[in-house]
């Protein structure tokens, strides 16, 4: 909600600055950005209360003195007669009408009203709309405006079971269905409650004659509407978070006069129905619970000046709470309004210690598990659960899905781990070792059933060391590998169909799933090498773009010249040199050469990368390496 | 011309894998909280509207209990967490005061944009004992963040709102650009709540907070888009060793 700073400050008499106020609200708990001279406020759903300048300025008066200087009319009203039944009084407890006739119509505003459009820029609408609106944004009472001539007939207020077509005053056609608190007219529904009015019954430039509704509406009743018919609307914002039920003839004391600084009134009468009473919450006064809350020291007095100040009332060592504070029930409610006044900042902390609980090793096999997988080489993976079809009647079905493709609980992790490798694929990566542990959920005798997972894929060479580069996984490998580490545990890889992955790689993909269950003393025995890094690198954003590789085999028959040739390699620096490696290593012991290839990757962050500019980075290293005596690059001219 | 004993292979460097940085930063976070006093405690993904919702002060009417906020699955019957209150809520069922529990995991909200997702990690702590104070759970929040960041980082309280703390809090951390970056919600625990699991709310009293895994990952990592954890890139997963 936009407030703009001017139309506070003109109700407070120590005029503080905008910064000042800022500071303020955001000591009370009220969010904002700031947007020149406007708070944008973005206030908590349980403070209503505060959707309006008025209640920004009730909070605001425990840091300020606050001018109430809004004119209201204070003459005597006439009674309204109108033939209205509310037939759902436990969701509209509270509700009043003003009818009222001008002779004319303004065509420009000036004062507060003026203010309000120009200085959050809103589009004017009709003069009684107008009004209606500036009345919301002032007191935080939303009012509905009809055209009394057009209401002719008996109105209702009803919670019905509808399922008819209902046209906006915004010319917005919805099908309104199940239930809905509605106006009835002639039973044709003329307003969605708390939401948005009727064209039918809707006010004009014409309209001289309007028939004003101040209601009060229980929030469950109104939580939902805007979203479920896709209504931007302003009035269900405040009654979702609920109103004021004691504010309605104010409010509508406020409308006469507004209406009556720009033209005269030829007749008006008044009408408040309250269908229930308006219970005054009181708490008791226990400024010793208030300290132990916060862990403060301080004084009664001190404690219930704050409350006063909040527009709290106190008799008889009770705190009365205001009829718009509907959020106020406890002892410790009253302990956050204290510390927002002192300031959540200016709260001493207190040293706690905590007496140690105990240290759980449910985790212990899970983590062992862990470290070994990063020994051998494997990067973990976390994958979300929703997937787009079911495997099996084991299946759990989402309700609401985002999307088609997400409607099902995964039921295996080893599918997620498939779409992960290919993903990985597709970026031309050719060593890809992945594991996931994660809960799978299924159903089970129609019991929601949990286990806990581990599940491995890998494909591709064993890695790109000179030792392993030529090495391909297979399920030999990874079976004789996992074994000799942990012989007493199964891991029972299988060679997974490579047929839907739809790509051209032939390399095998072997893969397992097993319950962490299954696993105990091999596991918990393993001497892990990785250890979880203490640090925490920064990141370097990836690039999706093609890589470009080259090979550079040497023959160094200068053997004191190897270390200083890879030393020169494996740190040669260029921005698009992604990664260089050595993938092969030959002595040959009979000439007493040794052979020596590295591999470089090449990859740009915001292009994709040429020929020339590989060429470039290549020509230079040759160009240094072909000046070391001793060193040679076969196949060079 | 050199001898063999000049000849020194090049260094075999093993491929060494990588947590996920999401599991990592987890484990940091419990780690610590652990040494604060704090037990492990675990629970399901899947529960009940009683546990996330109800038991939490989370009234029937609350925007977060809508279709559009919260998965539910097999016909209303349960959903999938949207926090991981629930977990302390088992625990406190469970046992009695005094206690202190951490629990940490996944949890889901109907959100899918490039700032938020539908699954996200979350760790919630909780102490209750007798005469627990706000101040108290400003110097355990100090501790926390001096421990994740630094004992130079800036830290304000801002009150906010939620279903089980009264009073509640935001703290946000001053970044090195001086904007304010929230890192956690906390409070004191509502009353109601600590009735609702059987607790007598006048002799005792605790403190809670919560955070978001990723949000301290993209802060202490340097990671600008929340979706890079999830899509399993090599290129990115290679980088937290």
């Amino acid at each position: 909600m936009k407030i703009a700073y001017s139309h506070l400050v003109s109700h407070i008499q120590d005029s503080p600055t905008l910064e000042m106020v800022s500071d303020s609200l955001f000591q009370l708990g009220h969010e904002h950005e700031i947007e020149g001279n406007i708070f944008n406020m973005e206030f908590t759903p349980n403070r209503g209360d505060c959707l309006s300048v008025n209640g920004l300025l009730r909070d605001l008066s425990v840091f300020y003195n606050i001018n109430h200087d809004q004119k209201v009319y204070t003459e005597k009203l006439d009674e309204l007669q109108i033939d209205f039944e509310n037939l759902s009084q436990d969701i509209c407890p509270h509700i009043s009408f003003l009818k009222l006739e001008v002779d004319d119509i303004p065509h420009t505003y000036k004062g507060c009203l003026n203010d309000y459009f120009v200085d959050l820029n809103l589009n004017k609408n009709n003069f009684f709309t107008d009004i209606s609106n500036y009345i919301s944004y002032e007191t935080g009472q939303p009012t509905h405006c009809y055209d009394a001539n057009k209401v002719n007939g008996k109105l209702i207020f009803q919670e019905l079971n509808t399922n008819q077509e209902f046209e906006t005053l915004l010319d917005k056609k919805i099908n309104l269905t199940d239930k809905n608190s509605v106006f009835l007219l002639n039973n044709e529904v003329i307003n969605l409650a708390g939401v948005v009015g009727g064209k039918s019954t809707s006010c004009s430039s014409e309209t001289k004659t309007v028939l004003v509704e101040c209601a009060f509406f229980k929030p469950e009743k109104i939580i939902g509407k805007s979203v479920k018919y896709d209504i931007q609307s302003e009035a269900s914002h405040k009654f979702e978070r609920s109103v004021d039920p004691a504010c309605h003839e104010t409010v509508i004391r406020r409308f006469i006069h507004l209406v009556s600084e720009y033209s005269n009134i030829k007749k008006m009468s008044f009408v408040s129905y309250n269908f229930g009473n308006i219970k005054a919450h009181k708490i008791p006064v226990d400024v010793s619970k208030i300290n132990q809350i916060i862990g403060i020291n301080l004084s009664e007095d001190e404690y219930l000046s704050y409350l006063l100040k909040l527009g709290f009332t106190i008799e008889n060592s009770f705190i009365t709470v205001p009829s718009y504070r509907s959020d106020i029930e406890t002892q410790n409610d009253l302990a956050e309004e204290v510390a927002r006044v002192i300031g959540y900042n200016n709260i001493q902390k207190k040293e706690l210690s905590i007496p140690k609980g105990n240290i759980s090793s449910n985790n212990d096999i899970e983590n062992k598990l862990r470290y070994f997988l990063l020994d051998q080489g494997f990067y973990e993976v976390v994958n979300s659960p929703f997937v787009n079809s079911c495997s099996d009647t084991s299946s759990i079905r989402v309700d609401n899905p985002l999307d088609s493709n997400r409607e099902y609980l995964r039921t295996n992790l080893i599918s997620s781990l498939l779409d992960n490798l290919i993903y990985n694929e597709r970026r031309q990566k050719d060593s890809i070792k992945l594991f996931e542990i994660s809960d799978i959920y299924t159903l089970k005798d129609n019991q929601i059933d949990r286990i806990r997972r581990l599940s491995i894929i890998a494909s591709g060479r064993v890695g790109h060391n000179y030792e392993d580069f030529s090495k391909k996984i297979n399920l030999d490998y990874l079976t004789k590998l996992f074994k000799k580490s942990l012989p007493g545990e199964n891991f029972d890889f299988q060679i997974l169909n490579r047929d839907q992955t739809k790509t051209k790689i032939k390399n095998e993909i072997i893969g397992c799933e097993v319950d962490i269950s299954n696993f105990s003393t091999d596991v918990i025995n393993y001497k892990e090498i990785s250890k979880c890094p203490d640090t925490f690198v920064q990141y370097r954003p990836i690039s999706e773009l093609p890589f470009s590789q080259r090979d550079l085999s040497f023959s160094i028959k200068d053997h004191t010249k190897c270390k200083f040739l890879e030393k020169f390699i494996l740190e040669y620096d260029d921005e698009l040199l992604k990664k260089v490696f050595i993938f092969d290593y030959f002595y040959n012991e009979k000439n007493t050469e040794i052979k020596i290839g590295f591999r470089f990757v090449f990859q740009s962050t915001d292009t994709t990368i040429t020929e020339m500019q590989v060429n470039n980075v290549m020509d230079a290293i040759i160009e240094f390496t072909k000046k070391i005596d001793g060193i040679s690059i076969p196949g060079l001219n | 011309m050199s001898s063999n004993k000049d000849i020194l292979p090049p260094e075999l460097i093993k491929d060494r894998g990588s947590l996920h940085p999401i599991n990592h930063m987890k484990d940091s976070i419990m780690s610590l909280l652990v040494s604060f006093g704090f037990e492990v405690v675990d629970g399901p993904e899947i529960e009940t509207e009683e546990f996330n919702f109800d038991m939490l002060n989370i009234k029937k009417t609350h925007p977060a209990r809508q279709m559009h906020d919260t998965f539910y699955v097999e016909k209303k019957s349960n959903l999938l967490r949207t926090h991981t209150s629930p977990v302390q809520i088992r625990g406190m069922l469970e046992k009695k005061p005094p206690l202190a529990f951490i629990s940490g995991g996944k949890v889901y909200r109907k959100d899918d944009d490039a700032t938020h997702l539908p699954m996200f990690h979350q760790i919630e702590g909780i102490f209750v004992n007798e005469n627990v104070s706000f101040a108290q759970l400003k110097d355990l929040i100090y501790k926390i963040i001096y421990s994740l960041f630094s004992e130079s980082v800036q830290l304000r309280f801002r009150p906010s709102y939620f279903p089980f703390t009264e009073p509640s809090a935001e703290v946000d951390i001053l970044s090195k650009e001086g904007k304010w970056i929230e890192i956690l919600g906390c409070g004191l625990v509502n009353p109601i709540v600590l009735e609702n699991c059987n607790i007598n709310s006048n002799k005792y009293s605790g403190l809670a907070f919560g955070l978001g895994i990723e949000r301290i990952a993209m802060l202490k990592h340097g990671i600008t888009d929340i979706r890079e954890f999830y899509k399993s890139n090599l290129d990115f997963l290679s980088q937290f060793k």
